[in-house]
């Protein structure tokens, strides 16, 4: 279980404080307006940045003091943009840096729909796949293909995993997260910019405004209409869908 | 990383579906291997002092023949395979630290920064002279690589990410400009005979091997080498951006560290040596890796191998072509390479 204790960052950027942890079996959305440090907070929460104050624990020991390969088995990051100096085939970039057997890297090439993409060049992909194929990664590293054993109540860790998806890839994707959540008792963390996608996929949702976290809680309770026209000085109407989720349009 | 390396060694040699197995490219190794081993044979058998090929029938040659290949042939050979491997093997890492097709060894000023402390020590302490010329010659590269090394890494270490690689490169360009306007005081204040020796040695040649040097370039460039290495999986991890390279368990700052000593310990015995020897760093790693794919693990000892090669062939050329005169290597190398590389620009642009 990865928690925070206390944590945050006195240099800029700054993050206030913070206690809570991510469950395992649970997709946390962190919500926000821009620069309200949602990335910061992933940075925490990875151990990339070390807290200023506080300490990230993952199974009440320190990430600082996790070996970095022990800790890459339990952890995965998925960042915002895939830059890449030179051209990788896409098998052998979400093959890098995992321990995952050929079987277990053709399943989440599968998972996500990347078959046809495997013997391509990484650079020329659309932002999209680029990014398809850096979860894929993330999910080799934690040995999430099907027939790898149940993994270690690992976590994973999106930095807006959908930005630059379609639609059905979107719906797709965060499903296909959920699903990870819930069978592999994987906690996720997932920086997600449409706030739908949070009502309709998230289990919590962390919402931030100005490098502190005003609400945490069940996307019903959180993704409240007049809070977040507020947090994000937009007017927008919420309504409940037929099952009771939350539903966040703009006002005309 | 060593733990994380070997693993995912391991790991990665069992790939599915790559363009080749392991064993493909242990064949690749192999290959090259032969290649340089036929080259050094060709070169050991080449110019004036050259084994006659009847030495392959069992003939052996004069006793005098014999000491001079031993002294002045056999070592020069050997220079040349060790200083071409560490260039294009230290290219090949600088690339892939950088991220970046066009880094190189010279990149960070670490050439010219030896290059500067070796022409100090020619004029201003007239290190040329007597047989502690070598030593102090070799010495003081390998000082000045050291300081501009230290000197980078001073910039470098406060600042993270790409901002610090924008910085190591920044920190590169004003010391390659101030280095070489340094030399040119140099070059001013020397006399005739120091001004001679500046400009062969700053041309590149590899006429001065001898045992003593040659020992010294394996004592210092082998394990540069083999650092470089061992720093393969942690280069192919770090093409992924930082974060995410974080994510999968690398130690990026420790690889950077690893990668920028090796380099300036390798480069500056290379350049004390050799002098400079342009474009192998840059040209070998980068046609390598339009043939072999970007993967480090096959990469960088592909790149030392041809980079070998490269710098076996060109100064059998150099001693050679217009025998019994020599032409400085390096200007070889660069006249070769340079219109080379800006063919294969032009065909690479054309394509996109």
């Amino acid at each position: 279980m990865l928690s925070l204790i206390d944590a945050g960052f006195t240099e800029a950027p700054t993050l206030a404080p913070l206690s809570d942890h991510l469950e395992p079996g649970e997709l946390t959305a962190i919500v926000g307006p821009n620069g309200a440090g949602k990335s910061t907070l992933l940075s925490l929460l990875s151990g990339y940045r070390a807290p200023g104050r506080g300490s990230v624990c993952l199974d009440s020991k320190p990430l600082s003091s996790w070996a970095a390969v022990e800790l890459a088995r339990r952890r995965a990051v998925v960042a915002q943009k895939l830059t890449l100096g030179f051209d990788w085939p896409v098998r052998e970039l979400v093959a890098l840096g995992s321990e995952a057997s050929p079987e277990e890297v053709e399943e989440v090439l599968a998972m996500l729909d990347l078959e046809v993409l495997a013997g391509r060049g990484a650079q020329n992909l659309s932002g999209g796949e680029a990014q398809r194929v850096m979860i894929a990664r993330a999910l080799c590293q934690l040995r999430l293909g099907r027939t790898a054993g149940v993994s270690a109540n690992s976590v994973l860790l999106l930095d807006e995993p959908t930005s630059a998806l379609d639609i059905g890839q979107q719906q797709r994707l965060m499903r296909l997260l959920r699903q990870l959540a819930e069978r592999q008792r994987l906690a996720i963390a997932c920086v997600l910019h449409d706030l739908n996608l949070a009502a309709r996929y998230a289990h919590r949702v962390w919402l931030l405004e100005r490098g502190r976290r005003i609400a945490a809680g069940p996307p019903i309770e959180v993704l409240d209409g007049r809070i977040l026209a507020r947090v994000f000085k937009a007017k927008l109407v919420t309504s409940r869908q037929a099952d009771g989720s939350p539903l966040v349009v703009l006002a005309p | 990383m060593s733990r994380a390396a070997a693993l995912y060694q391991r790991r990665i040699a069992t790939m599915p579906g790559r363009h080749r197995g392991a064993l493909t490219e242990v064949r690749i190794l192999l290959a090259l291997t032969m290649v340089v081993l036929a080259a050094l044979l060709v070169g050991a058998m080449s110019g004036s002092a050259g084994l006659s090929p009847n030495v392959l029938l069992g003939e052996w040659p004069t006793p005098l023949a014999w000491q001079v290949w031993w002294q002045l042939r056999l070592p020069r050979l050997l220079l040349a395979a060790l200083v071409g491997a560490m260039l294009a093997g230290s290219g090949a890492a600088m690339q892939g630290l950088f991220r970046n097709p066009l880094a190189d060894p010279t990149l960070l000023g670490l050439a010219s920064g030896a290059g500067l402390a070796v022409a100090l020590w020619i004029v201003l302490f007239d290190g040329a002279a007597g047989t502690f010329g070598l030593y102090g010659q070799f010495l003081a590269g390998f000082l000045g690589a050291l300081c501009v090394c230290v000197l980078v890494f001073a910039l470098g270490q406060r600042r993270h990410g790409q901002e610090a690689l924008f910085t190591l490169l920044l920190a590169g360009l004003a010391i390659n400009t101030l280095a070489g306007a340094m030399g040119g005081v140099m070059a001013f204040i020397a006399s005739d005979e120091q001004l001679r020796q500046l400009s062969l040695w700053g041309m590149g040649s590899l006429s001065h091997a001898l045992w003593s040097a040659t020992l010294g370039a394996l004592i210092g460039i082998l394990p540069a080498l083999w650092w470089l290495l061992r720093c393969a999986p942690g280069l192919d991890l770090l093409q992924l951006g930082e974060l995410t390279a974080y994510g999968a368990g690398l130690d990026a700052p420790r690889l950077k560290r690893r990668v920028v000593v090796a380099t300036a310990l390798g480069v500056g015995l290379c350049v004390a040596l050799a002098g400079i020897i342009g474009f192998l760093g840059l040209l070998v790693p980068h046609c390598l890796r339009l043939w072999l794919g970007p993967g480090h693990r096959l990469l960088l000892p592909a790149s030392m191998l041809g980079g070998a090669l490269l710098l076996i062939v060109a100064d059998t050329l150099a001693r050679t072509l217009a025998s019994p005169a020599e032409i400085p290597v390096g200007l070889l190398t660069s006249l070769l390479g340079g219109p080379y590389f800006l063919w294969l620009l032009l065909k690479r642009r054309a394509q996109c």
